[in-house]
């Protein structure tokens, strides 16, 4: 693979990776003012 | 860079992105389960167990003197006082007073419901239902006591809302059933919240964040919480405390008897177990009223005679029958 071909492979894939990744925390924002408080509690993680 | 290693870089970016979504994923995003929607499985409430005069609902049976069969006053409440007054209507209305928009109930809407207008129960919670109480769409709102927004609204509005307490609840504080702490002091509770203690080591805990849970401005728990915390004021928790181990609150009946999450667990308060018989003797230290609410200028002769019965013998049996606590000992 050609090097500048690599690099907008790699932005490219990046780009997206972080697109999602924002996507996933504006839903987790949003649904936590929303989400029901006993649930979360009771789905709380403890080893 | 030779094509191993740039497929390797590329994976490499992908496997870090996916592993922090995971990780974040695992923390929060399943814990999320939503109730602004009829069709996830959180609701506030199952409305459907307690459909008036419908077979199979939880409603409890009264042989009620007050039978009503015309100029029914509307109903509607709070999330938690479903059960109290569905129950009203089970044993004091007639049958077919409760209606829907198609003809039948559905809860697969955005608010979960699908009362028609002129149906005598409806259900719009606290926030809502305290609109429609000052607008006149609903006559009686059963709902905890009001916020000062919600008082400064109906005086905008020029409505002067009567309140009628016709039961006693507690308020309760819960965490989750691993969390090893069973007790806190009440003044433990509002430093936690004041965020004075952020630590659950600092109130007897496991060595981890606290994190302290409200609810939405304007609900009947948040209202109830803001008394509690009377001039101590809310601290702002560290933006990490949401992945801690957390506190919340609500109203005992709601906890124990409507929701019945097996994985949380309430709290004693200074000692004190929230039990029902703790409630009413006046050991539990946080007891709130709840209320029939009505419009003032409100016509309907029924408002009065409703009011009436649910103070009177047949009304408090009805209520304690419901899992909520009389006013008055029998």
């Amino acid at each position: 693979m050609k090097s500048r071909t690599f690099y907008i492979l790699l932005f490219s894939v990046l780009g997206l990776c972080l697109a999602l990744t924002v996507a996933h925390f504006l839903y987790v924002i949003y649904a936590y003012q929303h989400c029901s408080i006993i649930y979360f509690i009771g789905k709380e993680l403890w080893l | 860079m030779k094509p191993g290693k740039q497929i390797l870089s590329i994976v490499l970016v992908v496997a870090v992105f996916a592993a922090f979504n995971f990780g974040m994923y695992q923390l929060l995003t399943r814990r999320l389960s939503n109730n602004f929607s009829g069709a996830t499985k959180a609701q506030m409430i199952d409305v459907k167990s307690y459909l008036p005069h419908e077979e199979g609902s939880d409603l409890p049976e009264l042989e009620s003197t007050l039978k009503l069969t015309d100029n029914l006053p509307i109903l509607d409440g709070a999330a938690a006082l479903v059960p109290v007054y569905a129950a009203v209507i089970h044993n004091v209305y007639p049958e077919g007073c409760v209606t829907y928009q198609g003809g039948t109930f559905s809860d697969d809407n955005f608010y979960g419901e699908n009362f028609a207008e002129d149906s005598a129960m409806q259900y719009k919670n606290t926030v809502r239902g305290y609109q429609a109480i000052v607008d006149g769409t609903t006559d009686i709102l059963f709902c905890a006591g009001p916020s000062e927004e919600q008082k400064q609204y109906a005086e905008e509005q020029g409505v002067e809302l009567v309140y009628v307490p016709i039961g006693l609840e507690g308020f309760v504080f819960f965490v989750n059933e691993n969390n090893p702490v069973d007790n806190l002091t009440a003044e433990q509770i509002r430093k936690i919240y004041a965020a004075e203690y952020t630590n659950w080591a600092e109130v007897g805990g496991v060595n981890r964040i606290i994190n302290p849970v409200t609810r939405l401005k304007g609900s009947g728990s948040q209202t109830a919480f803001e008394a509690f915390m009377g001039e101590t004021e809310i601290g702002h928790k560290s933006p990490l405390a949401v992945l801690g181990a957390s506190i919340g609150f609500s109203f005992r009946y709601y906890m124990d008897g409507i929701v019945e999450n097996e994985a949380v667990k309430m709290l004693s308060l200074n000692s004190v177990y929230p039990s029902a018989e703790n409630i009413q003797n006046g050991s539990y230290p946080i007891v709130a009223q709840f209320y029939a609410i009505y419009r003032a200028d409100n016509e309907n002769e029924n408002i009065p005679v409703l009011i009436d019965w649910l103070l009177s013998e047949e009304g408090q049996t009805l209520i304690e029958k419901t899992g909520y606590v009389r006013l008055q000992q029998k």
